[in-house]
C-alpha cells in the first residue's frame, strides 16, 4: 500500500501542489492525486503535519497564500454528492450530525458486492457465499480494530445505534434490572438513549435519573459522580453531544461506575466518526454507533460489548442465524455475536461500512480530529459574529474542546425560518428542530434550534458561505419586523 | 376505414375509458376540444394533440404533489384565495415571493392568547401554529391564526384570508394542491413536518365540526318549537372534505315527545322531497333509478317507533312505509319483490335503517295502464 512512501518523504509533500493552482479542488485535484496525498499524509505524522498548516484564521486567503490545501479540499473530490446545485445555488452541506456523505470508495464497495458476490452468509457452501461470508466477517474485524476491541466477536451488527441500544435494554436490561435499581443519564441524551430505558424501566421497576447541565451548558460531571451509588446499575451517556458539541470524560465516568459494580453504555454516534475511540482505553462495557454517520451506508450499525457481558445476555430478536438447534418446543442459541444477529443481515451494507472504515483509516482519525478542531473553532468564532446569536454548549478554549457543530438561535427569529430560507435562497443545508433532544431543549427553554454540523470534507469556505448566507437571511427577516 | 377509426379512437381516448358506442357523447361533452374537424376523420397520420381538459389548462411550475391526479382548477377555489394565487403567480422572483408571503404574515391579526390552546394547535409542526375557527351570522366560517415562525405565519395568513367568510362546503372542497401554484416550493408530502398541509387540514376539520354543531343546535330548537318530531340525518355526506370525514355523522336522537302522529313537513336542510330527510331522499332516488316505478311513495314513519330499543342512538330515519308500483315486479313473487327492494337498500339497512313496510305491485295489479 505505501510503496511510494520513500519517494513521498523525499520532498515536502505539498510542493506537489502548485501554489498557483486555483483553490477549488473539485476541478483541479483529481481523486488519484488526492489519494496519493492522503497516503503520504497518513504515513509519518510529524513532517506532514508540520507542512500542513491549517490556520484558524481566514480560510481561502491563507490556504492559497501558503499553497496548502486543507483536508476538506483534499477529500471533497471523493464525495460525488457534494458537487451539485440545489435551488439554483451550490450545495453547502452542513447537516453531518444527522447523516454523513459517502465517498465513492464506499459506493464502489456496495456496487462490487451486489454485482460480484452477493450471497447469503454463514450457511452457504458455494464460492459466492464463501466470499460474501469472508467479506462480511472481515468487515466485523475492521470495526473491531477501528475501536480497538479485543476481539471481533465483541462486535454485534445491528441496523443502527438505536437498535443497538434497544438490544442492550431488552436483553441485558430486562434480565438485570430490579425494582429500585437506578439508570443514570443526562438531560442532553438523544431520544434513542432515553426512550428504550423508559420502556424497560416501566417493565422492571427500575428508576431513571437525569443529570442537569452546569453553567457552561455541559452535563455537570461532579453531580454525575455524586449521583453514582450502589443502586446505580447502568450509566448511559453520550461521548460527544449532538447539540452542545461537548465531550464527556468517559474514562473517568467508567471508573466511577465500575467502582460501585455498575456498567456504562457509551453513545458514540458523534465521536466514532470524528475522533479516535478506543474502547479498551475507555473501559466501556457497551458502546454503540451508526454507520451512516461515519461515511458508511444506512441500515447498519453496531454494538460493542465486552465478551463476558455478551455471553451472559439472552437473545433479543429470535429467528434464523441466532440459533444452534431448533425443536418444536424449545431452541438453543448460538454464541455471541451470532446470538444477537437474527435473520439475514445487511451484508452489503456491512461490507460498505468496512470500506468506510478503510477510507477513514486511510486519512487517519487523529488527522481528522485535528482538522475538525480547527473547523470547530472557526465555525464557533464566525457564528459568534452574527448579532443576537446564542450558541448552545461550552465556549471553546484551551481546556474545553468542542466538536465541529453549533446549535444556535438568533433572537426573535425562528430557526425554521432560517433553515428554510438558507436552503431556498442559498443552497445551505442545516437542520432546525429539536435534533432528537426534546428534554434538552426544554431544559434550555427553547422549542427548537438551528444546527450546522461539519465533517472532514467541509472547508472553511463552507463556513464562510454559511455565515454570509445566514447574515443575509437574518437581515431579510429582520427587515419585516 | 372503420377499423382504423376504432383503433385510432382507442389511442386517443386511452385516458378516458369511454365505450365506443357513445362516441357521440364524447364529442358533445364540453370537457375537451376535439382536435378533429369531424368525428370520424382519422385517416391522416396519427398526431397526438394533447386533449385539453379543464384541469390541464393551468400547468404549475413545479409539482411536488405526491398525488398523480391533476390539480384542482383554480376557479373552484374561494374567490379571495384565487386572487392570492394569481398575485403570487404574477411575482416571478423567489425572493420577492417570500417578501410577499412575509408581508401577509406581518399583517395577520395576532391571535388572542386565550385561543392558543392545545385543541387549536396544529400538531406535528416544527414551529408552533394555532388556528381558531368560528361561524359568523350567515353561518360562513371564519378563521384566525398565529405562529412563532414568520414563514408559517405567512402561509397561515394566506389561508386565513383566502378561506374566511366562506361557506363551509367551499372550504372543505379546497385541495392543498393550490399551494404548488404559489411557486413557493411548498411540499405537499403529508408528514408531521408539513405545517402548511396540517394547518389546512385542521382548518377544514374545525369548519366541519362547527357546521355539525350548528346543525345540531338548529335541530334541537326546531324540535322544541314543533311539538312533533323532526328526523333529519345531517347531510354531512355532502360535506366530506378531502379524505377526512372523521366527524361527519352526528348522533341526533329522534324525538323528544311523540306528537299526534304527524311527520313534520319541515326540514332543516331543504331537500328535494319535502317531508323526507336525507335517507328518505336516498331511498326514493334509488328506487326511482333502479325500478323506474309508475308510482312511488316513501313515507318516513320513524316517529312512530321513536323511543323503543332498536331506535335509540340512531339518527332518526329508521322506519319507512314504501309503496312501489313497477314493471320490474312482473313475474316475481311477493317475497322476491321484497327481496329486490331490500337488496337495493342494503347500504341504508346497514347504516341505521331499521325496517321497511313495503307494498310492491305491478302496474297491472293496480289497474293502471
Amino acid at each position: 500500500m505505501m510503496m511510494m512512501e520513500g519517494v513521498a518523504l523525499k520532498f515536502p509533500p505539498l510542493k506537489l501542489f502548485n501554489p498557483n493552482f486555483p483553490t477549488s479542488p473539485a476541478t483541479t485535484v483529481t481523486p488519484s492525486l488526492a489519494r496519493f496525498a492522503l497516503r503520504s499524509f497518513s504515513s509519518s505524522s510529524s513532517s506532514c503535519s508540520a507542512s500542513l498548516p491549517i490556520s484558524a484564521t481566514a480560510g481561502k486567503e491563507a490556504d492559497s497564500a501558503l499553497g496548502t490545501l486543507s483536508l476538506g479540499h483534499l477529500t471533497r473530490p471523493d464525495f460525488p454528492i457534494l458537487h451539485q446545485e440545489v435551488n439554483g445555488s451550490k450545495l453547502v452541506y452542513l447537516d453531518n450530525a444527522a447523516t454523513s456523505q459517502k465517498p465513492h470508495q464506499v459506493l464502489k464497495a456496495l456496487q462490487s458486492y451486489y454485482a460480484g458476490y452477493n450471497s447469503n452468509v454463514h450457511r452457504g457452501i458455494h464460492y459466492l457465499s464463501a466470499k460474501a461470508t469472508d467479506q462480511y466477517e472481515l468487515a466485523r474485524k475492521k470495526v473491531a480494530d477501528f475501536i480497538n476491541a479485543e476481539e471481533s466477536q465483541e462486535i454485534v451488527f445491528t441496523r443502527n445505534a438505536t437498535e443497538a441500544i434497544n438490544l442492550v435494554a431488552y436483553s441485558w436490561g430486562i434480565s438485570n434490572l430490579k425494582p429500585g435499581d437506578e439508570v443514570l443519564l443526562t438531560v442532553a441524551e438523544h431520544h434513542s438513549a432515553i426512550v428504550p430505558w423508559q420502556l424497560v424501566a416501566q417493565r422492571t421497576g427500575a428508576v431513571l435519573r437525569f443529570v442537569d447541565l452546569d453553567e457552561n451548558e455541559v452535563p455537570e460531571v461532579e453531580k454525575l459522580r455524586e449521583s453514582i451509588s450502589r443502586k446505580t446499575k447502568l450509566v448511559v451517556v453520550h461521548h460527544v453531544s449532538n447539540v452542545l458539541a461537548s465531550f464527556l470524560p468517559i474514562k473517568h465516568i467508567a471508573r466511577w461506575v465500575h467502582d460501585v459494580g455498575g456498567k456504562i453504555l457509551v453513545d458514540a454516534c458523534q465521536s466514532v466518526p470524528h475522533i479516535v475511540v478506543d474502547v479498551q482505553e475507555l473501559d466501556a462495557d457497551f458502546l454503540v454507533a451508526s454507520s451512516h454517520k461515519m461515511c458508511g451506508p444506512t441500515g447498519i450499525g453496531f454494538l460493542y460489548a465486552k465478551s463476558d457481558i455478551l455471553s451472559a445476555m439472552p437473545p433479543f430478536l429470535g429467528g434464523g442465524e441466532m440459533i444452534s438447534d431448533v425443536f418444536l418446543d424449545h431452541s438453543t442459541y448460538a454464541d455471541p455475536p451470532s446470538r444477537f444477529e437474527a435473520g439475514t443481515p445487511a451484508i452489503g451494507e456491512a461490507i460498505g461500512l468496512g470500506a468506510a472504515i478503510d477510507y477513514l483509516q486511510g486519512i487517519g482519525m487523529q488527522k481528522i480530529h485535528d482538522y475538525e478542531t480547527e473547523l470547530a473553532n472557526y465555525l464557533y468564532e464566525s457564528l459568534s459574529t452574527i448579532p443576537n446569536v446564542r450558541i448552545y454548549g461550552p465556549r471553546p478554549s484551551e481546556k474545553v474542546k468542542r466538536a465541529a457543530l453549533c446549535s444556535f438561535n438568533v433572537e426573535d427569529v425562528h430557526p425554521t425560518d432560517l433553515a428554510t430560507l438558507l436552503d431556498q435562497q442559498h443552497g445551505v443545508a442545516i437542520r432546525s428542530g429539536h435534533h432528537c433532544a426534546q428534554p434538552l431543549h426544554r431544559y434550555l427553554g427553547v422549542n427548537a434550534s438551528a444546527r450546522a454540523s461539519l465533517h472532514f470534507y467541509n472547508t472553511k469556505d463552507d463556513v464562510d458561505d454559511f455565515i454570509n448566507a445566514l447574515s443575509e437571511t437574518v437581515s431579510f427577516l429582520n427587515s419585516f419586523k | 376505414m372503420s377499423s382504423s377509426v376504432s383503433s385510432s379512437f382507442r389511442l386517443l381516448t386511452t385516458r378516458i375509458p369511454v365505450p365506443l358506442s357513445s362516441t357521440k357523447s364524447l364529442f358533445s361533452s364540453s370537457s375537451f376540444k376535439p382536435t378533429l374537424s369531424s368525428p370520424f376523420l382519422i385517416s391522416k397520420s396519427i398526431s397526438f394533440q394533447r386533449i385539453e381538459t379543464r384541469n390541464q389548462s393551468r400547468s404549475p411550475t413545479s409539482i411536488s404533489a405526491s398525488s398523480s391526479t391533476s390539480l384542482q382548477p383554480v376557479e373552484e377555489l374561494p374567490p379571495k384565495l384565487q386572487e392570492i394565487v394569481k398575485l403570487f403567480q404574477s411575482v416571478q422572483e423567489p425572493k420577492a415571493k417570500y417578501e410577499q408571503l412575509l408581508f401577509y404574515g406581518k399583517n395577520l391579526k395576532p391571535l388572542d392568547a386565550q385561543f392558543k390552546t392545545k385543541l387549536n394547535k396544529v400538531e406535528g409542526c416544527v414551529s408552533q401554529v394555532w388556528v381558531r375557527a368560528y361561524l359568523d351570522n350567515d353561518r360562513n366560517v371564519s378563521f384566525e391564526a398565529d405562529s412563532d415562525s414568520v414563514l408559517t405565519k405567512g402561509l397561515a395568513a394566506l389561508l386565513v384570508l383566502g378561506l374566511s367568510g366562506r361557506p363551509v362546503e367551499e372550504v372543505l372542497r379546497v385541495s392543498p394542491d393550490f399551494a404548488v401554484l404559489l411557486g413557493l416550493q411548498q411540499s405537499l408530502t403529508p408528514s408531521r413536518n408539513n405545517g402548511f398541509l396540517n394547518m389546512l387540514k385542521l382548518m377544514q376539520k374545525k369548519a366541519l365540526e362547527l357546521y355539525v354543531e350548528a346543525e345540531k343546535g338548529v335541530l334541537e330548537s326546531a324540535q322544541s318549537s314543533e311539538g312533533g318530531s323532526v328526523h333529519n340525518e345531517l347531510q354531512s355526506s355532502k360535506l366530506e372534505s378531502n379524505g377526512d370525514a372523521s366527524s361527519s355523522n352526528s348522533t341526533v336522537v329522534g324525538s323528544s315527545s311523540v306528537g299526534e302522529g304527524l311527520v313534520s313537513k319541515k326540514d332543516v336542510k331543504a331537500s328535494e322531497f319535502p317531508g323526507l330527510g336525507s335517507r328518505g331522499t336516498r331511498i326514493k332516488e334509488k328506487l326511482e333509478k333502479e325500478l323506474d316505478p309508475v308510482e312511488l311513495d316513501v313515507e318516513d314513519v320513524s316517529y312512530q317507533h321513536a323511543g323503543h330499543a332498536g331506535v335509540r342512538g340512531s339518527d332518526g330515519e329508521t322506519h319507512f312505509n314504501l309503496k312501489v308500483v313497477s314493471k320490474e315486479f312482473e313475474g316475481k313473487s311477493l317475497v322476491k319483490r321484497h327481496r329486490l327492494i331490500y337488496g337495493l337498500l342494503q347500504e341504508e339497512l346497514q347504516s341505521g335503517l331499521h325496517a321497511l313496510s313495503i307494498v310492491a305491485k305491478t302496474p297491472a295489479e293496480v289497474g293502471a295502464t
